[in-house]
C-alpha cells in the first residue's frame, strides 16, 4: 500500500472510531453501518483496499435463508482454533456494513488485525462487491423468493451472480449448494474452483413440493425439472429429462455430519460453513468439535429462559423460512413439548412492506395440529387473517389469540405455554429484534 | 350447489401470494356449504378443462415463467378462455395477469410479447432506470355495474385495499377502468385509473392477496357464478369479516395518517 492510501485510510479509520464512539455513547444503535458510510466519503477505494489488508482471507456469504447461521458458524470454527476473525453485524450486509465490519479491526495506522474476514453479501449487491474486490472464498448457500418489492426475479440473480463470477482469479474457492438447481448450474458454468454440499437423505424428502417454489425449471433449457425427491422449496435431487442437467456432485456425505440447532434448513447451513472450514485445511475432527458446542445467533433458533419458561425464537421472513420452521415447531409439536406459537408479523423495510408473501406459507400445517397461536405486529390482523383461513373444517381445537400490543402478546403466550413445554416465537426480522428487546431486557442493535 | 374454480398456471402465475385468492374462493365456498372443487389450468390441462369451470382465477408471473405461460396458452386456449370471459363467466385477474389479457406488453429490455387481446389496453415499461411501481394502493371501484352492485352488497362505496408493485404502465383503450385511485399509483400512476373491468371479469394491480382483504369481492364472483351456472337470483349468506374488516381498518388509519404528515 502506498503512503498517501495508508494515509487516507488512516484517516478513514479515525473518522469511523470516532462516529461509532459517538453513536454508542448517545445510545443511537449499535453503529453497525454509519462508521462505513461516513469514511467510505473519505476514500472511495477504501473497500477493495480493506479487502487486500485481511490476512488469510476473505470469506463472502451470500444466499436468501441462512447466512447469519452459517456465519456465526463458521466464524467459531476459525476462532476454536485460534484465528483472529471479523464479520459484519447481521442485517449490516450492504456496502457500508461491510467497511464497518473491516474498519471494526483497523487501527489508527491504516493496519487491518484479522486473519479471515466473513462477510454476509446481500443477495442484490454480489456484484457491486466483485466489481472492485477479488475475495478468496464465496459460499452460496441457497436462492429464494424474498423481498420482491425491494428486487428482481431469483432467475435474473444468478445470472448477474456468474458475471460477476467470471473475472475472478482462477484459484478462488466457491462452495455452493448442489440440491438447489440455480446453484448448482451456476457452478457449472465456473472456471473457478468450485466445490459443493448438499443432502443425501431421501428419509428426509417432502411428500410433496411445496407451493413457494421458484425454481423447478431447469436452468439450462427451461424444460421441466424432474424430481427425485426435495428436502425443502427447491432443494432436493433432480435432473433435467431434456437436455441432461443434473444435480452437481458434492464433496461431503451428509449423512456423516450431525447438524447445528434444529431443523432441515440447519442442515444445510451446517454442512456450508463445514465444507468451507475444510477447503480451509481446517480438519474435520475440529470441525466435528465446534458444531458439537454451537450456540445459536440470536433470533436464529435461539433458545431462552424467561420467568421460568423455555422460548425459542425462530426467525420466520420469507415463504420457504417459515415453511421450515413450522416443520421444526411442528416436530416438537407432535412430541407434545410445545402447543403454543406466538406469530409476530412486520412490514417494515428490513421486513419488506409488503407482507402478501404469508399467503404462500403453508401456514395450513401449523393450524393442522391446534393448540394456541398468539399473533401480533404491525400487521397484526393480516396475519390472523392467514390463519383463520388456514383451517379446514375438522380443525375448529386451534385457538387463535390476537394482541395488537406485542408486550401484551408476550406476556399472553408465555402465560398459555405450560412449564414444560417450549413456547415458539415466528418475527419477521424487525419483529425479532422487538421481541428479543422485551424478552432480555435490552436492545441488541 | 358446486362450483369450479379454474386456476390459471398455479405454478408459473403465482408470484405474490395470489394463490390466497383461491384459498379465499374455496373457504367462503365451503363455510356457506357449497361444494367447490379446484382445477388447474396448467400445461398439463387440455382445452376441455376451460368447459366446466365456472371462475377463473389468475395471478403475477415472474418474465421467463410469463413467457412460458404464453407459448402455452395462445391458439385453442386462449380461444377457449376468451369464449368463456365473453360469455359472462366471472373472472380475477391480479398482479401482471392485466397485462397478458391485454394486446400487449413492451418490456424494458427486449421484444414486445403479444398479449391474447381480451382487453382493450397496452402496457409498457418507460426503461430499465424507471422507478417501479410499488406500496399500498387503494382505490374505488367505479366500473358500472359492478360499482352500483357492490353498493348494493355492502350499503357503502366500495374501497378497495391492495399492494401493488409493477414495472410497467398500462393505459386502456375502450375498456372501462375497474376504479379510480384513492392512494398510490394505479394503471400508469397518470391519469388515476386502476384495473379494467369487462363482462364478468376484473383485472388489477392490486394484489395483497386482492379477494381475502376484501372480501365483497370474493361474494360477488361466486354470486355471479352461482347465478350464471344455476339461472336463478342467488343471496349469499353474511359471513363473519371481523378480521378481514380490522386488516382494512388498520390499514386505512395508517395511509390516512401519512396523508396528514405529508400535509403538515
Amino acid at each position: 500500500m502506498q503512503l498517501g492510501d495508508r494515509v487516507r485510510l488512516g484517516l478513514a479509520v479515525g473518522v469511523a472510531k470516532t462516529v461509532t464512539a459517538i453513536v454508542k455513547s448517545l445510545r443511537l444503535g449499535a453503529a453497525s453501518v454509519l462508521p462505513g458510510e461516513i469514511s467510505r466519503r473519505l476514500h472511495p477505494r477504501l473497500l477493495p483496499l480493506l479487502f487486500t489488508q485481511v490476512s488469510k482471507g476473505v470469506i463472502l456469504i451470500v444466499g436468501t435463508n441462512g447466512k447469519t447461521t452459517t456465519s456465526l458458524l463458521l466464524r467459531t470454527i476459525l476462532e476454536d482454533q485460534g484465528y483472529r476473525v471479523t464479520h459484519n453485524a447481521s442485517g449490516a450486509n450492504l456496502i457500508n456494513g461491510l467497511i464497518t465490519a473491516l474498519l471494526a479491526n483497523t487501527n489508527l495506522t491504516g493496519k487491518l488485525t484479522a486473519d479471515y474476514a466473513i462477510l454476509e453479501v446481500d443477495e442484490n449487491i454480489l456484484p457491486l462487491v466483485l466489481k472492485d474486490c477479488q475475495p478468496q472464498y464465496i459460499v452460496g448457500l441457497n436462492l429464494f423468493r424474498d423481498q420482491l418489492d425491494r428486487y428482481g426475479e431469483v432467475d435474473t440473480i444468478s445470472q448477474r451472480w456468474q458475471k460477476a463470477i467470471h473475472p475472478l482469479p482462477k484459484d478462488t474457492v466457491i462452495v455452493l449448494n448442489a440440491d438447489d438447481p440455480t446453484l448448482s448450474y451456476l457452478g457449472q458454468q465456473l472456471e473457478q474452483k468450485v466445490v459443493y454440499f448438499g443432502l443425501n437423505e431421501p428419509q428426509l424428502y417432502l411428500e410433496a413440493i411445496p407451493h413457494a417454489v421458484d425454481s423447478i425449471y431447469c436452468p439450462a433449457c427451461g424444460h421441466l425439472l424432474d424430481y427425485q425427491g426435495v428436502y425443502l422449496s427447491h432443494l432436493g435431487d433432480y435432473s433435467c429429462p431434456s437436455c441432461g442437467f443434473s444435480k452437481s456432485k458434492t464433496a461431503v456425505n451428509s449423512q456423516e455430519w450431525s447438524q447445528i440447532l434444529i431443523g432441515v434448513y440447519n442442515k444445510y447451513n451446517t454442512l456450508a460453513a463445514g465444507l468451507l472450514a475444510q477447503e480451509i485445511g481446517i480438519d474435520t475432527n475440529s470441525i466435528f468439535e465446534t458444531i458439537k458446542n454451537f450456540k445459536a445467533a440470536f433470533g436464529r433458533a435461539e433458545e431462552l429462559d424467561v420467568e421460568g419458561k423455555h422460548v425459542r425464537i425462530l426467525l420466520s421472513k420469507n415463504p420457504v423460512g417459515m415453511n421450515e420452521t413450522i416443520r421444526a415447531v411442528n416436530d416438537i409439536k407432535k412430541a407434545q413439548k410445545s402447543s403454543v406459537t406466538l406469530l409476530v408479523l412486520n412490514d417494515r423495510i428490513p421486513d419488506g412492506t409488503d407482507v402478501s408473501w404469508i399467503w404462500d406459507v403453508d401456514t395450513e400445517e401449523l393450524v393442522k395440529l391446534g393448540g394456541t397461536l398468539v399473533v401480533s405486529g404491525d400487521r397484526v390482523y393480516d396475519m390472523a387473517l392467514r390463519l383463520d383461513y388456514s383451517k379446514s373444517e375438522q380443525d375448529n381445537h386451534v385457538e387463535l389469540i390476537v394482541k395488537e400490543d406485542l408486550q401484551d402478546a408476550i406476556a399472553t403466550a408465555l402465560e398459555c405455554s405450560p412449564q414444560d413445554e417450549t413456547l415458539h416465537i415466528l418475527p419477521t426480522y424487525s419483529a425479532m429484534l422487538e421481541v428479543r428487546e422485551i424478552l432480555v431486557g435490552r436492545k441488541i442493535l | 350447489m358446486e362450483l369450479i374454480i379454474g386456476w390459471l398456471y398455479p405454478n408459473l402465475m403465482s408470484t405474490y401470494g395470489d394463490r390466497g385468492n383461491v384459498i379465499c374462493l374455496q373457504r367462503r365456498c365451503q363455510w356457506r356449504n357449497i361444494d367447490v372443487s379446484i382445477v388447474s389450468l396448467d400445461r398439463a390441462a387440455g382445452v376441455e378443462s376451460f368447459d366446466d369451470v365456472d371462475i377463473i382465477v389468475g395471478g403475477g408471473a415472474q418474465d421467463r415463467q410469463q413467457e412460458i405461460v404464453m407459448r402455452d396458452l395462445k391458439g385453442i386456449k386462449a380461444e377457449a378462455l376468451r369464449t368463456k370471459l365473453e360469455s359472462g363467466t366471472p373472472g380475477v385477474f391480479t398482479c401482471g395477469s392485466p397485462q397478458l389479457l391485454g394486446h400487449y406488453y413492451e418490456p424494458a429490455l427486449g421484444q414486445r410479447i403479444e398479449g391474447l387481446g381480451l382487453l382493450d389496453l397496452v402496457s409498457k415499461h418507460p426503461g430499465v432506470e424507471a422507478q417501479r411501481c410499488i406500496g399500498n394502493v387503494v382505490f374505488e371501484i367505479t366500473a358500472s355495474p359492478l360499482a352500483e352492485e357492490l353498493q348494493t352488497m355492502l350499503g357503502e362505496k366500495p374501497i378497495v385495499i391492495g399492494f401493488e408493485n409493477h414495472g410497467g404502465r398500462t393505459y386502456l383503450g375502450k375498456v372501462s377502468s375497474l376504479g379510480k385511485v384513492i392512494k398510490g399509483y394505479g394503471n400508469n400512476g397518470e391519469d388515476k385509473t386502476e384495473g379494467a373491468f369487462y363482462r364478468n371479469a376484473i383485472a388489477t394491480y392490486a394484489h395483497g392477496p386482492l379477494l381475502p382483504k376484501n372480501p365483497f369481492l370474493a361474494d360477488w364472483l361466486i354470486q355471479k357464478a352461482l347465478q350464471k351456472k344455476y339461472q336463478t337470483d342467488i343471496t349469499l349468506t353474511k359471513l363473519q369479516d371481523e378480521l378481514a374488516l380490522a386488516a382494512r381498518k388498520s390499514m386505512l388509519q395508517r395511509l390516512e395518517f401519512n396523508d396528514f404528515k405529508t400535509k403538515v
